[in-house]
């Protein structure tokens, strides 16, 4: 072995210096902080502009005079179901199993793509077991959803994504499961804030977002956390 | 084949290296680094092209230290930056570059000829031209089905772990070895060796 190219590495790697697992662990907490922050934040803000500072809306007016009342214990449950699947949604897309590499393809697509489909499972299931959150609301297409799920959502996006800092395999996928993690953190704000549980808005206003930050976590990570030669 | 070194060893000295042991980094690089030089020069065939491709690898390590996973094997994440870093270096066309412009002396041919055919001056010759049919074919591969092929038949790699290097199932990382097998196999054929 080149005795010559050993000391090139090593004085290359001594006078770089990089972060121990302690310092990336307080480095990630501390990205953590910032992440829950922004997301709160980004709710509160939102909903002091849209609904006079109310975060959990219980019902309000589907038409002139018709109008509607979720119960509490629906509500509890929506939002308790999606806390789990965000919770899951987070160990997928940041934990990385046993192996530097991450986790298999298999397990980053098959969960991907259960994360949307068991929120809006969860979230329809328990409407129509109390019935009359599925009626239609003319007036509430989910665009102000869509809105606030984008707006809650990029914060965290962004700060998972430096959690991660590198995939050497598979970095868009990666990026795109980090899209629906964060997505899943919104979308239990989303369910306290939005009363419609009609599935032509939980498409648009709640699963459609989703899919638009999957989308921007897999160029974000194709991007950042793919590597480079410096 | 590589002979078998002590990975416990590597595995071992970068969880010390994660820690903040600044001398397990030499340990690692004594553990890893020849596997990781011989992976990078069989796949780029220049030495230079190797040397600056395993340092950059060994740097990248090095770097997210800190992220390194209390018990992982240290290996598979090492030959997936270094494939990662020369998949770029390819596609920016330096190495395929350099590659075209010098041809190999005949010398380098010679060792990966087979010891039997070096008996007469004509089965030198055949087994230069077998050599040399068997690594314009390899060349010839897509990237996927060499690099497993590598992985597998020099590296000595379990499919497991060359799964994961690749980044993708076992049976993905078997079909692609086995035709990355079948092309060889035809090229030696068509060279006039033993099928």
């Amino acid at each position: 072995m080149n005795a010559e190219l050993r000391t090139r590495v090593l004085a290359a790697a001594a006078a770089e210096p990089s972060p121990t697992r302690a310092a990336v662990s307080r480095r990630n907490m501390l990205i953590a902080v910032v992440a829950a922050a922004s997301g709160i934040g980004a709710f509160m803000i939102f909903a002091e502009f849209m609904s006079e500072s109310q975060l959990l809306r219980l019902g309000g007016e589907v038409v002139p005079q018709q109008s509607l009342e979720r119960s509490v214990w629906l509500v509890a449950a929506t939002v308790g179901g999606a806390l789990a699947v965000a919770a899951m949604a987070l160990w997928l897309a940041l934990g990385r199993g046993r192996s530097m590499l991450g986790r298999s393809r298999r397990w980053l697509l098959y969960g991907g793509v259960l994360i949307p489909v068991s929120l809006l499972a969860w979230k329809v299931g328990c409407s129509i077991v109390f019935g009359d959150a599925m009626v239609p609301w003319p007036e509430r297409p989910g665009e102000r959803c869509l809105a606030l799920t984008l707006l809650v959502a990029a914060g965290p996006l962004l700060s998972f994504l430096a959690i991660r800092r590198r995939a050497p395999v598979q970095p868009a996928l990666n990026g795109a499961v980090i899209g629906f993690a964060a997505g899943a953190c919104a979308w239990v704000a989303v369910d306290a804030w939005c009363p419609v549980a009609y599935v032509p808005h939980l498409l648009l206003g709640h699963v459609l977002p989703l899919f638009v930050l999957a989308g921007a976590g897999a160029l974000l990570g194709q991007m950042l956390l793919s590597l480079r030669p410096r | 084949m590589v002979p078998d070194l002590d990975l416990g060893g590597a595995d071992a000295a970068m969880e010390r290296y994660a820690t903040g042991d600044e001398a397990a980094f030499g340990e690692l690089y004594d553990s890893i680094a020849p596997r990781l030089l011989g992976f990078l020069h069989k796949a780029t065939r220049d030495a230079f092209a190797a040397e600056e491709l395993m340092q950059e690898t060994l740097l990248h390590i090095h770097r997210a230290r800190g992220s390194f996973i209390s018990g992982a094997p240290v290996l598979p994440w090492a030959y997936a930056i270094a494939r990662r870093l020369m998949t770029d270096r390819a596609r920016r066309r330096r190495v395929e570059q350099r590659l075209f412009a010098e041809a190999p002396a005949d010398d380098e041919w010679m060792a990966h000829a087979p010891a039997a055919a070096t008996e007469t001056a004509e089965d030198v010759l055949h087994a230069r031209r077998l050599a040399r049919c068997l690594q314009q074919r390899m060349d010839a591969l897509p990237e996927l089905q060499r690099t497993a092929y590598r992985l597998l038949q020099q590296e000595g790699l379990s499919l497991k772990k060359a799964a994961e290097v690749l980044g993708t199932s076992v049976t993905a990382v078997k079909l692609r070895a086995h035709r990355a097998y079948v092309a060889l196999r035809a090229a030696v054929r068509e060279a006039g060796g033993a099928p």
